[in-house]
């Protein structure tokens, strides 16, 4: 217990230091611990309740004992019994699942400032809160309420310490000045400042975290529908309560002229005093000195006042009302009075009392508190707007404000405090009541934490030769459709790859119609073309054959038939991470089921939840990604891919390698997607080759190349590409390349490029724990039964073998050799690197890749290396 | 130098016209350092540019005593002629108050801080420490500002001829806030002239120079505290009221 008397800079100093020491003790103290303190230091504040509220008057000789002792004894007991079970120590919330914890920490020093107005019972309130957030607190009493205010700290400081707390946790200035109350603001970790504006000010002023409440001009707004009674009665309880001294005090009531009359003779009848003509202006001239509240009358009853003013008034009058009409400025009675003054408006109709109701409080009780008396009941819209309005932290509803305002008395859940904070409106910090919460530091603690990944294909996926039919077969037989819209190429149509689909569709009783449009790299004009007669033709089941083109297309009109009204720049917003997008894609199946039957081995689009759409009008290629544009069947039917061209077999051969190939790369890999893509490149290293040479003639390698597709599908689909895709995508805008063979050009350099041991920056994704991409191409080798004495060489084992296969399969070595002019290359280059970096693919690529890396692979790619 | 053509007196200082200079001359008990900081004050205010006495010399002027010496300003003072023209008064106090902006429009860097000032007056007062608390804290929420502010603004400090207005009398000048200024002149008004023509000239200033009243009012007890140094008698009474009140809570 402090043993010296702190009235100046070098005591403060001292009496710092040992607050400082015993707070780095009571820092240390568990739960438990605290909680006893802060019981035993309630209880005998409660005990002291009416010792301290009779000092607190005869010291500063405003308000009322009675009043005072139940200030005192909600500041103990309310506040008490609010935080008795709130954690405020250490561990507050924890959950290993999500790797978080939530740790409560003090934060040191409390400055506070205690009001005269409430001297012993914010006092207690204080002290109480700094208990139970282990904080040290140094006072700075008013010179005016000095002694009621530290005697009040005493009875907390005693009991705590006996209770355990370390001596010296509560600490106060003895003769306080505006220098020391500066200095301890200053040098404390938080300032709890309640207070006038001046002081508030000079709290957010210090430099030092503040909570700071500030000055309230609470208006009531006594609408037509209120219980006249129960507003009366309850303004008067307010304002009467400690001769009006708590801050959310009514300073005005506003009344519908409908029942002005009623209310004017319940507050007569009540005791209230209604000032007479010239009685109002010596109020006025009391009340208020050149715009400043005059000291005498502040905490004086409605008698002392009057008389002041000299106005004869009973001596048990409660109120002073004076009927005015000004809600300005130079009106005295529309400022804060803090005394049993009110001022007393007729309103002319509810939007007349909101706009007075406003005015009064930019007058001076911004952030604060406003109340209103209506029929909760029938009264929905009105509140509504009073609420809307009021640039208030606390809106009361048929509550006497004073004690509404400190809530838990007249409310629920309103914090109960004696610290009212004001929001920005009033320059706060805070906007609620202040609490403890306001006096802890939480710390997160946030454990590293791989994303949930799944798995997803379609529900179907038919393979093995000579599958169409029976898989078709289920369409009429399992699942009942009627009407099915096949969407396909002209050149399939016209050779008759539709037409044993159509058959077995004539043969099942299912109607249909063949959209045969479809054109290289789909454009919106077609999809619309197509959405139109879907939407006439009215399917339940959606046919897409072909290759790449016809299955984009297929989708994209499936999204425009359930969706009708979808726009195609919401689908297409770039995302970072597929589960997190802004844009919610809309549900699809509801109309349609989707199936998907691919007539070349390559795009995998069968299996994937990709589309890509170009709006012919502008040019712009729309990438879509979302699983709900995965088909809901997949028929792999190598009968159907008998007769595809050589060039087609080479160039969506090594688009399927690509998949797998970066599939494995991705940083989105799993074990899941790895074993299918390791086995799709096993199969395309093999039967690729053979595909090439025998054509039709050679259906086993016909059918595992289709395999090989598929799963290479089904791998991209859920480990998502990478920076190869990126820049194929740009080569093939840009110069027509087609989609494989621009994707064969950039292998070799982004196979270099991924396999860095020291990227200049790495891919952002919680699985990807370190630039491991070496190990995983080095893994594709050794499945392919490549050797070498270290991952470098089988990295480079496996780059000759794809510029082996590369060239069975005549594929071009460089992009100048596909036969790009340099110059036009060269022109176009800066923006295509750009573009690339933008591509949606890049996001998965595990070496982020710099914009001027990604030219040069053009350029490597572009001269050969 | 010819010491016997009395201006005016007061308790403490002398002035006389001699020739064509005025010199004030100060009582043995006044401090050097105060005289030479209102003559440093005055030599500030000389060079902002505003019409201001030329000061010709400082030191001793008279035996032991010490003064200042400046040109002499031939004319009426400002409340001479008010007196003798009562009908132009409104024509007065427009001037008046455009000098007065004019004053405010003006920097001088060195000049006093005027709140140091008001908290050293504050201290002086006799007031209990709680007023004395409500009145520093007060001040210290107050804006700090660095407008050349007179301190003693009134039309007896306004010597009036062919050249323009002379302000004279720069002792209490410091830099800082124009409305505390404007509430000493204010109080002034008050306390010599009746509230009438006080809120007549404070209307006009907060008019001319788009200034809240409330942001000056907010100064007058600060200003009242500070009059109540000087200890007259009869004001106060009148002081006491102005300067007793509370910031809200």
């Amino acid at each position: 217990m402090k043993d010296f008397i702190v009235n100046s800079d070098e005591s403060l100093q001292e009496l710092l230091s040992r607050v400082r020491a015993a707070q780095k003790k009571y820092a240390t103290y568990t739960q438990e611990q605290v909680d006893k303190i802060f019981y035993e230091a309630a209880l005998a504040a409660n005990k002291q309740r009416i010792p301290l509220a009779k000092l607190a008057v005869e010291e500063t000789g405003m308000g009322i004992v009675e009043d005072k002792v139940i200030k005192n004894h909600f500041a103990s007991e309310y506040i008490y019994n609010a935080y008795k079970n709130t954690k405020t120590c250490g561990v507050l919330e924890e959950d290993d699942g999500y790797g978080y914890m939530k740790i409560a920490e003090p934060i040191g020093v409390i400055a506070a400032i205690v009001p005269t107005t409430n001297p012993t019972s914010t006092a207690i309130f204080k002290a109480l809160l700094a208990l139970k957030t282990r904080n040290g607190l140094i006072f700075s009493p008013h010179p005016r309420a000095k002694k009621c205010t530290i005697a009040a700290a005493k009875v907390v400081l005693d009991a705590a310490v006996k209770a355990g707390a370390p001596e010296d946790i509560i600490g106060w200035i003895d003769e306080p000045s505006v220098a020391l109350s500066n200095d301890i603001m200053k040098e404390a970790d938080i300032i709890l400042a309640t207070g006038g504006p001046g002081m508030v000010k000079a709290a957010y002023s210090s430099g030092k975290p503040a909570v700071g409440v500030g000055p309230g001009n609470t208006p009531a707004i006594i609408d037509s529908t209120a219980d006249i009674k129960l507003a009366v009665n309850s303004i008067i309880h307010s304002k009467t309560f400690d001769n009006g001294m708590i801050c959310a005090s009514e300073q005005s009531c506003i009344v519908d002229k409908s029942i002005y009359k009623e209310v004017r003779q319940e507050f007569i009848k009540r005791g209230a005093y209604i000032l007479k003509d010239d009685e109002i202006d010596k109020v006025r001239k009391t009340i208020l000195i050149n715009g400043a509240l005059n000291a005498k009358i502040v905490g004086q009853s409605a008698h002392t006042i009057a008389a002041l003013a000299g106005v004869d008034v009973p001596e048990e009058a409660k109120i002073l009302i004076g009927e005015v009409e000004s809600v300005e400025l130079d009106e005295e009675f529309a400022h804060e009075k803090l005394s049993p003054v009110l001022a007393m408006y007729k309103a002319n109709d509810f939007e007349d009392a909101i706009n007075k109701a406003s005015k009064l409080i930019a007058d001076g009780g911004y952030g604060h508190t406003s109340s209103i008396y209506l029929d909760e009941s029938t009264q929905n819209e009105k509140l509504d707007k009073f609420y809307h309005t009021m640039k208030t932290c606390r809106v009361l509803v048929n509550t006497p404000s004073s004690q509404g305002g400190i809530g838990d008395l007249y409310n629920f859940k309103l914090t109960p405090s004696l610290t009212l904070g004001c929001g920005s409106w009033g320059g706060n910090s805070v906007s609620e009541n202040v609490g403890v919460k306001h006096l802890i530091n939480i710390k997160t603690v946030a454990k590293r934490r791989e994303n949930m990944l799944w798995f997803r294909a379609p529900e179907k996926v038919y393979f093995k030769r000579g599958c169409l039919k029976v898989a078709l077969d289920e369409l009429k037989n399992v699942m009942g459709k009627k009407r099915a819209f096949v969407v396909t190429d002209r050149f399939l149509y016209e050779n008759g790859y539709t037409k044993d689909i159509t058959d077995k569709l004539e043969e099942m009783g299912i109607a249909y119609e063949v959209f045969s449009n479809v054109t290289p790299d789909p454009t919106l004009t077609c999809a619309k073309e197509g959405a139109k007669i879907i939407a006439n033709f009215k399917p339940d089941v959606i046919i897409s054959v072909g290759g790449g083109s016809p299955m984009d297309a297929g989708k994209i009109m499936w999204v425009m038939y359930e969706h009708p009204e979808i726009k195609f720049e919401d689908l297409a917003m770039r995302f970072m991470d597929i589960r997190k997008r802004v844009y919610t894609f809309p549900k699809m199946g509801e109309k349609a089921y989707f199936v998907a039957i691919p007539t070349t081995a390559g795009t995998g689009s069968e299996v994937t939840p990709f589309a890509v759409i170009t709006d012919d009008s502008t040019g712009t290629k729309y990438p879509l990604a979302d699983y709900q544009l995965m088909p809901n069947m997949a028929i792999v039917d190598a009968n159907l891919m008998r007769d595809i061209p050589r060039g087609l077999t080479s160039a969506s051969g090594i688009d399927a390698m690509s998949h797998a190939l970066e599939a494995i790369a991705s940083m989105m890999a799993t074990d899941y997607t790895d074993g299918i893509a390791l086995k799709s490149i096993k199969l395309i290293f093999e039967y690729l080759p053979r595909a090439y040479e025998n054509g039709g003639n050679d259906m086993e390698a016909r059918e595992k190349m289709a395999n090989a597709s598929t799963l290479a599908g089904m791998a991209f689909a859920n480990a998502f590409l990478g920076v190869c895709h990126s820049m194929a995508h740009k080569l093939g805008a840009y110069f027509h390349i087609p989609h494989g063979v621009a994707n064969a050009l950039m292998l070799d350099e982004v196979i270099r490029f991924n396999a860095s041991e020291t990227p200049v920056k790495m891919g952002t994704f919680p699985q990807y724990a370190y630039p491991n991409c070496k190990r995983r191409y080095a893994e594709i080798a050794e499945n392919l039964g490549l050797t070498g004495k270290n991952d470098d060489e089988k990295v480079e084992k496996l780059i000759a073998k794809l510029d082996e296969l590369k060239s069975i399969i005549k594929l071009p070595k460089t992009i100048k050799e596909f036969g790009i002019d340099e110059k036009l290359f060269l022109d176009n280059l800066d923006q295509m690197t750009e573009d690339a970096f933008d591509d949606q693919c890049t996001g998965a690529n595990p070496r982020y890749p710099l914009m001027k890396e990604i030219k040069q692979m053009y350029l490597n790619a572009y001269y050969g290396k | 130098m010819e010491l016997k053509n009395v201006i005016a007196k007061r308790s403490n200082k002398t002035i006389y016209k001699s020739n064509d200079k005025c010199v004030k001359v100060f009582s043995t008990d006044f401090k050097h350092s105060d005289i030479l900081n209102e003559a440093l004050n005055h030599q500030r205010a000389v060079e902002t540019g505003l019409l201001v006495p030329e000061i010709l010399d400082v030191g001793v002027v008279d035996g032991d005593k010490w003064g200042i010496v400046t040109e002499y300003v031939e004319g009426k003072t400002l409340q001479e002629l008010i007196k003798e023209n009562p009908d132009k008064f409104d024509e007065y106090l427009e001037k008046f108050v455009d000098l007065q902006l004019e004053i405010h429009s003006k920097k001088s860097p060195l000049l006093n801080k005027l709140k140091d000032k008001m908290a050293r007056k504050i201290a002086e007062t006799s007031f209990d420490a709680t007023t004395r608390y409500e009145l520093n804290m007060r001040l210290d929420s107050m804006p700090k500002h660095n407008k050349v502010c007179h301190g003693d603004f009134k039309p007896s400090n306004i010597i009036v001829n062919d050249n323009g207005w002379y302000v004279i009398d720069w002792s209490h000048a410091t830099q800082g806030n124009a409305s505390a200024d404007v509430a000493r002149t204010y109080l002034l008004f008050m306390l010599n002239d009746g509230e009438e023509v006080a809120n007549k000239y404070l209307n006009l200033f907060c008019k001319k120079s788009d200034t809240a009243k409330q942001y000056v009012l907010k100064w007058l007890p600060i200003v009242a505290a500070s009059q109540s140094v000087k200890a007259i008698e009869r004001e106060r009474d009148f002081l006491t009221k102005w300067v007793d009140v509370v910031e809200y809570e």
